[in-house]
């Protein structure tokens, strides 16, 4: 059942997110979802589990690499880490939807004035 | 190989997911706890956060998938599985289906040989056509042999063409004769069909020309090679005597290659320059215009269209009646497709295996109905599994493909056994097919062409039967099912309503199918009490091959007259004569060109009037009255000086082209004399039962002789038809051992063929109506008795409150009654559009006949009315206490 106030996000874009979050930095799944919604001020309202399947689509199209290790708490994690295809595609994708981000506000832009 | 090595590897990847959200969510939990939440509560809240854990790993493994075959692959697991722990659900599906889908393949199977493939063996079949010439009324004609070759040597828009006439000829030394058909074809023959000899050649360009009786050579068939000459080479340059003359085997034909004539088979093939060689000499077949006894088959030139090359040919047919005016005025030409040509068995198939096609379709409906009502009745008891998968996260889509995976399964299994039942039953083309007497290609090919029907076929009826239960399933409230555990399986509204306009629909698609079957019984019924105008019974009948014996007109004379004299001996018989033609049989469209004295025939009328040659005592024998004038007698022959030709004429023949209806003694000319008319005869039914009278001539058979027809004797007797067919093969023995004597039998058998559509329509139709009639009724018990169980304990309360077995009896009957009674209003009104298009098809019979109509309904309204009552009696039955319990 999905939550009402809940907003769907566009395709591609919680991927884009983690593969930005990870070029930072190398993370496990729990450390990637705590550091988006925290970045995003918990405004992006992400149904935790919903990452893996991101996660799984990346590392099938070899944008990210995962390996097993051990956290610093000492937990067994898998950390995921950005591939240079996955570089490249991050870059790609964050163009385009700059792109697109600055015609939806062109639009919306007078009818606020 | 990235993605094989991605499918062995796929156990690890999966166990990693799992491992990783399990530690995604101990790590959650740990956190929440360490922030003061007691465990139990940091347990929930991870899962809250987290989502549904089984769809998220789901999803996650479906990356590494090929989804759409998949999870095809696990639907038709679960399926088979569904299946098997349903058996007799799965039983009565999948057979019904077969019976369905057998049915249809099996027609088809019969329509693909007979209309879609109607020259096995030719090489780019749909190129060759079919030339025939129309009299002026429009009527189709054969083509002389003249005629043709003015086709073959001016039409530009043919590539090539070739004329066949089918004979039956006797093959053999003088005591040792069996009748083989075979063919008379002009030398390229091969060559327009397109067709490779097996062994040896075919007709050389040397054997092509126009020359009479010079090239005694024949090609065989490959069914012949192998029978008579156990597929020897050595059989290549053998002789073979054929109606007494000698011939030389210069090839084989192909295996499946059967002649140009669609259905029928042949297994010799002849040049048609040797006609005189094979018909005592005359060859005036060949070199008369009028004489349109052969078949014209061209090969439309590369790139024209059939549209443009008639165009051609009707100009060229203008041309010649203009330059020919004194055999071909009036005539026209036309070109057809094969399988709209009308010779061959499918001119004769096309009706039947249409309408047949049409009821085996409706038939298929009603049995996707069922089914589809069955899949509805079992979805109300499998409503907790979808709300289950749902509840876990199967999105709705998924549940669709799931109920369509499993209907296709069932179709599958039921195509399966519906190919083999057409399999099974592709030899029985043959019981539709009347004897012509030429062997008729008894087994249609079961083809790829069948196959791939039979797929589609499995895949529209999965569609079918799957569409209503698919949308249907999941659409029930997730909630409200699981919540409700007092009543396993109750159906919606909504999944009621659906099955009953289910039922609706098989009530009123076994209407039409029964008021077609109606209609066709009635007619069949009608059409056998027809007097045919001559008495068929106690007579028996053999046919006597002239041509084959090599006789002259003169030696024909001797033999029937010493055949008929000793027959007259015989103990019992009261009649004996001859004639060319048997009323009522196949074949005998012998006809003249006739001018008639003091009549002008109109611009457009065919004076090619249809004729029978007859010996005395003919009309006598047959019952046939004789209204004026006398019958012929012995002194009726050649042997006048002058020749005095006499004729007989039937009633119409009076009617329309003799003014004042004086017709004794008026002058007619025909075959290059004039007769004088002796004898006015009732009419008849000449070539089918139903036929309005056509005008029609005799003349005597001393007189005109034509070796290439052969006579049937005619013997009457009072004693058994089994003795007389006896002793007419006894005495034909007798009277010259050399003379082939073929198709003994009885006058009823022989005409039984005229009635032959009618009576294969009527059963067969029965037999399909009747068997959707019955699974409509299936359809409409299933789901009375589903209602009656659903509402038991609301009977048991009414019954406890007082009610009277009437007021249960109405409102458990009334539904089943409002099923049936709008399905037949709309079966009935669909049923008056849809079989105006048989009328042509039915003998004194309106398509809206009230008779059948009443008949259907009463009949519908009783099946229903039965399949209605065991439920209701049940409902009558309910024990309050057992009712009110299961609340």
């Amino acid at each position: 059942m999905k939550k009402s106030e809940q907003r769907d996000l566009f395709p591609g874009a919680l991927e884009m997110m983690i593969l930005r979050t990870v070029k930072r930095q190398p993370l496990h799944g729990y450390a990637l979802v705590q550091r988006i919604k925290r970045a995003s001020n918990d405004l992006l309202q992400i149904e935790e589990g919903s990452l893996y399947p991101a996660l799984q689509r990346l590392l099938k199209d070899g944008l990210l690499k995962a390996e097993w290790g051990v956290s610093a708490t000492n937990r067994r994690v898998r950390t995921y880490k950005i591939t240079a295809a996955g570089e490249k595609h991050l870059e790609r994708e964050v163009t385009s939807f700059e792109k697109m981000l600055d015609g939806i506000s062109r639009v919306l832009v007078p009818v606020k004035s | 190989m990235n993605w094989l090595k991605r499918i062995f590897s796929r156990e690890k990847l999966y166990a990693d997911l799992s491992d990783e959200i399990q530690e995604h969510l101990d790590e959650k939990i740990e956190e929440l706890m360490a922030n003061g939440m007691p465990e139990a509560e940091a347990r929930l809240a991870a899962r809250r956060e987290f989502g549904n854990v089984l769809a998220i790993r789901e999803r996650g493994r479906e990356v590494w998938q090929f989804p759409a075959i998949e999870s095809f692959f696990t639907d038709l697991r679960f399926g088979l599985r569904q299946l098997r722990k349903n058996p007799a659900f799965s039983a009565v599906a999948i057979l019904t289906l077969a019976f369905g889908i057998g049915a249809n393949t099996t027609v088809f199977s019969w329509i693909s040989s007979v209309l879609l493939n109607p020259l096995p063996g030719a090489t780019h079949p749909e190129r060759v056509v079919a030339l025939e010439e129309l009299a002026p009324d429009g009527e189709s004609k054969r083509t002389s042999y003249l005629d043709a070759r003015d086709f073959r040597d001016y039409l530009k828009q043919i590539d090539s063409m070739t004329v066949a006439r089918e004979m039956a000829f006797a093959v053999g030394s003088d005591t040792v004769i069996e009748r083989v058909w075979g063919e008379l074809v002009s030398g390229n023959y091969f060559d327009v069909l397109g067709v490779q000899p097996e062994a040896g050649r075919f007709f050389s360009i040397a054997e092509r020309d126009d020359a009479p009786n010079a090239h005694p050579v024949v090609v065989i068939s490959h069914p012949y090679w192998t029978s008579h000459y156990h597929s020897d080479l050595s059989a290549i340059g053998a002789n073979i005597r054929i109606n007494r003359r000698t011939f030389t085997i210069i090839g084989v034909a192909p295996e499946n290659f059967h002649g140009s004539m669609p259905g029928e088979t042949f297994d010799i093939w002849a040049p048609a320059t040797m006609f005189g060689q094979v018909n005592s000499g005359s060859d005036w077949m060949l070199q008369d215009r009028k004489t349109r006894m052969f078949r014209a088959l061209a090969r439309l030139a590369p790139g024209v269209r059939i549209e443009q090359a008639r165009v051609e040919v009707q100009a060229f047919a203008h041309r010649m009646a203009v330059a020919d005016a004194d055999t071909n005025e009036g005539m026209s030409a036309t070109l057809l497709p094969m399988w709209q040509s009308h010779h061959g068995i499918q001119m004769s198939l096309l009706g039947p295996l249409s309408v047949l096609m049409s009821v085996c379709g409706l038939l298929l409906l009603i049995v996707c109905a069922n089914v589809a009502n069955l899949l509805l009745a079992r979805a109300t008891s499998r409503q907790k599994e979808f709300s289950v998968r749902m509840a876990l996260g199967a999105p709705r889509s998924r549940l669709v493909r799931q109920v369509l995976t499993e209907t296709l399964l069932l179709a599958i299994a039921g195509a399966g056994f519906g190919f083999l039942t057409a399999v099974w039953l592709s030899d029985s083309l043959r019981w539709l097919v009347p004897g012509t007497g030429i062997p008729s290609l008894a087994r249609p090919p079961i083809d790829v062409r069948v196959l791939l029907f039979t797929v589609a076929l499995a895949l529209g009826v999965a569609v079918l039967t799957g569409l209503v239960p698919a949308l249907q399933a999941g659409r029930e409230n997730v909630n409200e099912t699981l919540k409700d555990r007092s009543r396993s399986g109750t159906s919606s509204a909504r999944t009621r309503r659906l099955r009953g306009l289910l039922v609706v629909a098989e009530v009123a698609l076994a209407v039409i199918t029964l008021v077609g079957a109606g209609l066709f019984v009635k007619s069949f019924h009608l059409a056998r009490g027809i007097h045919p105008g001559f008495d068929s019974n106690n007579v028996a009948v053999a046919h006597v091959n002239f041509a084959s014996a090599g006789f002259s007109g003169q030696q024909a004379d001797v033999f029937s007259r010493r055949l008929r004299e000793q027959l007259s001996h015989e103990p019992g018989v009261t009649a004996v004569s001859y004639s060319d033609f048997v009323p009522l049989s196949v074949g005998g469209d012998s006809w003249e060109d006739l001018q008639i004295q003091d009549y002008v025939p109109g611009r457009s009328e065919n004076m090619k009037i249809y004729r029978t040659v007859v010996a005395p005592g003919y009309f006598d024998l047959m019952k046939i009255p004789l209204i004026e004038g006398r019958d012929f007698n012995m002194q009726d022959d050649r042997r006048h000086d002058p020749f005095q030709p006499v004729m007989i004429v039937n009633q119409e023949f009076v009617r329309r082209f003799i003014p004042n209806h004086d017709a004794i003694g008026r002058k007619v000319h025909g075959w290059g004399a004039w007769f004088t008319i002796v004898g006015v005869v009732q009419d008849i039914k000449y070539f089918q039962i139903n036929e309005d009278p056509i005008p029609y001539f005799y003349v005597p058979a001393r007189q005109i002789y034509r070796p290439e027809d052969g006579m049937t004797f005619y013997v009457r007797t009072r004693g058994s038809v089994q003795q007389a067919m006896l002793a007419l093969r006894r005495e034909a023995q007798a009277a010259d051992p050399t003379v082939p004597v073929f198709n003994v039998t009885s006058l009823n058998d022989s005409i039984a063929g005229a009635l032959y559509g009618q009576k294969i329509a009527a059963s067969l139709l029965s037999v399909l109506a009747g068997a959707s009639l019955l699974l409509a009724c299936i359809g409409l018990y299933g789901v009375m008795a589903y209602s009656v169980a659903q509402r038991t304990n609301e009977i048991g309360i009414r019954v406890t409150l007082g009610a009277q077995p009437v007021d249960i009896l109405k409102t458990v009957a009334s539904d089943g009654l409002l099923f049936t009674v709008a399905g037949l209003v709309i079966g009935s009104i669909a049923a008056m559009a849809a079989t105006r298009m048989i009328s042509s098809m039915l003998v004194s019979v309106s398509p809206a006949d009230p008779v059948v109509y009443a008949a259907v309904t009463a009949i519908t309204l009783v099946i229903a009315i039965a399949a209605c009552a065991i439920p209701a009696y049940r409902a009558l039955r309910v024990d309050p206490m057992v009712a009110l319990r299961y609340e």
